[in-house]
């Protein structure tokens, strides 16, 4: 869809801005990397420190991904196909997470997590909820779920409803439509938002922070263990796992458009 | 294929539950504590579930600020370490610690000291040296930092006040936050916690204060009321007040002398803590200085911090 190029000032302008964006990102990165210097990016990658957070990170985002997914597709699917009422109320209760910052999130869960039953359960089993990797889990879920039923209703909004209508005419269930018409057709999208999600997950700290807390080798993902060596003075750890996770994003976004992922937003 | 789906159900739900008891089959403590304790306390961690297979010490480390309304509102966790005694009085004034006892409760000090950027570019020596025109200083805002009250106390005491806080350019809302802008040169001079100093060895120049200016911060530690395993966390509290715990402390520039004599402001009396200083000063240039030699004469218990930091020329591990 590329327009031909026509010459002028106003072309110019715009890829000349891109290229400054371009430049101060990549600037970024750089001194950073010039900063920690090659010896210790050496040292620090070769730790077994970092790459058990990295799993830790990748494993708890996939986690509560797949989570979301699992809520986010019918819900997305509801908010855009179906009229019910107080629609848009409910659609904006359940934009809230979005708007609303993670650290609010991390403070509300004390109070579900505190009352009847769950007192109940954690007083039963001698566990904290929400001290563990499933606190870890849980936030990344509350977080994700209203950000995937958002992505996924953008998703569904782009098919026509004229395929689901056809379906219908000739003898199909809505169960099977949705499964033999509308997902695929909207298998991009999903894709697409999927990462989205994933990396929205794998970025989440503020509420952890707040419900959560940090235990070495347990809890902390990446961001929140670049928070506690950013208190530690630990500018090696800073620095190396900030370039891990710039590395996490370039490969998850290079990922998707390999298997095909395609919305509005990539 | 339905039975399938009804195993890989069934399988789910079991682990669930398998998992919950595995997990309740040992003690683990949780213990609040605060960042800045975090290297003590995870070597403590270590040594403590070594000798007692059966508890599990798991930390929440949070900002000292994010405590209180934790407890408030989960009434959870079994022992409590914040940052500065303030936060633990909090937690006593609303009745969540009740047998608190100031004069028992202290494993360990902050002691205050100056840092500057390498090289001390703008020669700084003594506290007054603050108030010189031209010097970039940094504070900690007391609303949300002990340093900040620290500041204050220091400079008026000196009687310079005024002058430093014309000079000051950074109002920060914890202590790292001070370490950071000297190691990055956005500041020209500082006070910290001698623990926080330690961390920059290879960045920072350290200046010990006279002892008339020099604080000392007392850092408790207690049982939580609603403690889920009283007995384990007593236990281990006894561990960090005992003498091996104390000198795990020791090893990250905490004070650990059992007395030292202060004013009633919390300002140094005599020269107790005179040979920490001058451990500091000395780790300071040995990880500068590859020559410099490092034993238990010149850096005291610091040898471990100096060794971990000469191995990186960006701190770690």
């Amino acid at each position: 869809m590329a327009l031909k190029h026509r010459g002028g000032w106003w072309p110019v302008l715009c890829i000349g801005t891109t290229g400054i964006i371009l430049a101060v990102y990549l600037l970024l990165v750089t001194s950073n990397w010039i900063y920690l210097g090659w010896h210790d990016t050496l040292y620090f990658f070769s730790k077994s420190r970092m790459w058990e957070r990295f799993w830790l990170t990748v494993w708890t985002a996939t986690v509560s991904t797949s989570l979301s997914l699992l809520i986010g597709i019918p819900a997305g699917y509801a908010l855009s196909r179906f009229r019910f009422p107080c629609r848009y109320l409910v659609a904006s209760i359940i934009d809230l997470p979005i708007v609303v910052s993670p650290a609010v999130i991390g403070a509300f869960l004390f109070g579900i997590t505190t009352r009847f039953p769950f007192d109940w359960i954690s007083e039963y089993y001698g566990i904290y909820i929400g001290r563990n990797v499933y606190g870890v889990l849980l936030v990344q879920f509350t977080v994700t779920a209203a950000f995937c039923a958002r992505l996924m209703k953008a998703s569904f909004d782009m098919i026509p409803v004229r395929f689901e209508a056809v379906s219908h005419s000739l003898g199909a269930s809505p169960f099977r439509t949705f499964f033999k018409v509308v997902l695929p057709m909207a298998k991009n999208g999903i894709i697409a938002s999927m990462i989205v999600v994933w990396a929205r997950a794998a970025a989440e700290w503020e509420g952890l922070m707040l419900f959560v807390g940090a235990t070495e080798g347990k809890t902390d993902i990446m961001p929140f263990a670049i928070y506690l060596d950013w208190n530690g003075g630990m500018m090696g750890w800073v620095t190396s796992m900030s370039l891990v996770c710039i590395l996490m994003a370039i490969s998850a976004i290079s990922a998707m458009k390999i298997i095909g992922g395609k919305s509005n937003v990539w | 294929m339905k039975l399938m789906k009804t195993m890989v159900v069934f399988l789910l739900v079991y682990s669930l539950f398998l998992g919950g008891q595995a997990y309740g089959g040992e003690k683990s403590l949780l213990f609040h504590a605060g960042l800045g304790q975090r290297g003590a306390l995870n070597e403590i961690k270590g040594i403590f579930e070594e000798e007692n297979p059966d508890i599990k010490v798991n930390f929440s480390y949070k900002g000292s600020g994010y405590f209180i309304a934790d407890i408030t509102r989960s009434k959870q966790g079994d022992l409590f370490m914040p940052g500065e005694e303030f936060y633990l009085m909090q937690a006593v004034e609303r009745g969540f610690l009740t047998d608190y006892d100031p004069t028992t409760d202290i494993p360990a000090y902050f002691v205050t000291v100056i840092i500057t950027p390498k090289g001390n570019p703008k020669n700084i020596t003594k506290i007054e040296d603050f108030a010189k025109p031209g010097v970039r200083v940094g504070l900690g805002n007391p609303k949300s930092c002990a340093i900040g009250i620290w500041d204050e106390k220091t400079f008026k005491k000196a009687g310079i006040w005024n002058e430093v806080k014309e000079n000051a350019t950074m109002s920060a809302k914890c202590i790292p936050e001070l370490g950071n802008a000297t190691q990055h040169r956005a500041i020209d001079a500082t006070i910290v916690w001698a623990t926080t100093a330690v961390l920059y060895l290879r960045d920072v120049e350290i200046i010990p204060i006279e002892q008339k200016y020099r604080g000392i911060i007392r850092l408790p530690v207690g049982v939580l009321k609603f403690a889920r395993y009283r007995d384990e966390a007593q236990k281990l509290m006894d561990y960090i007040l005992s003498e091996q715990g104390r000198s795990i402390f020791h090893k990250h520039a905490y004070a650990v002398n059992s007395v030292i004599p202060v004013d009633n402001q919390g300002f140094c009396l005599d020269g107790t803590t005179d040979q920490d200083m001058e451990y500091l000063v000395n780790a300071a240039k040995a990880v500068k200085d590859e020559s410099f030699p490092v034993t238990e004469e010149t850096v005291g218990d610091l040898i471990e911090e100096v060794l971990r930091q000469r191995k990186t020329t960006r701190a770690g591990d």
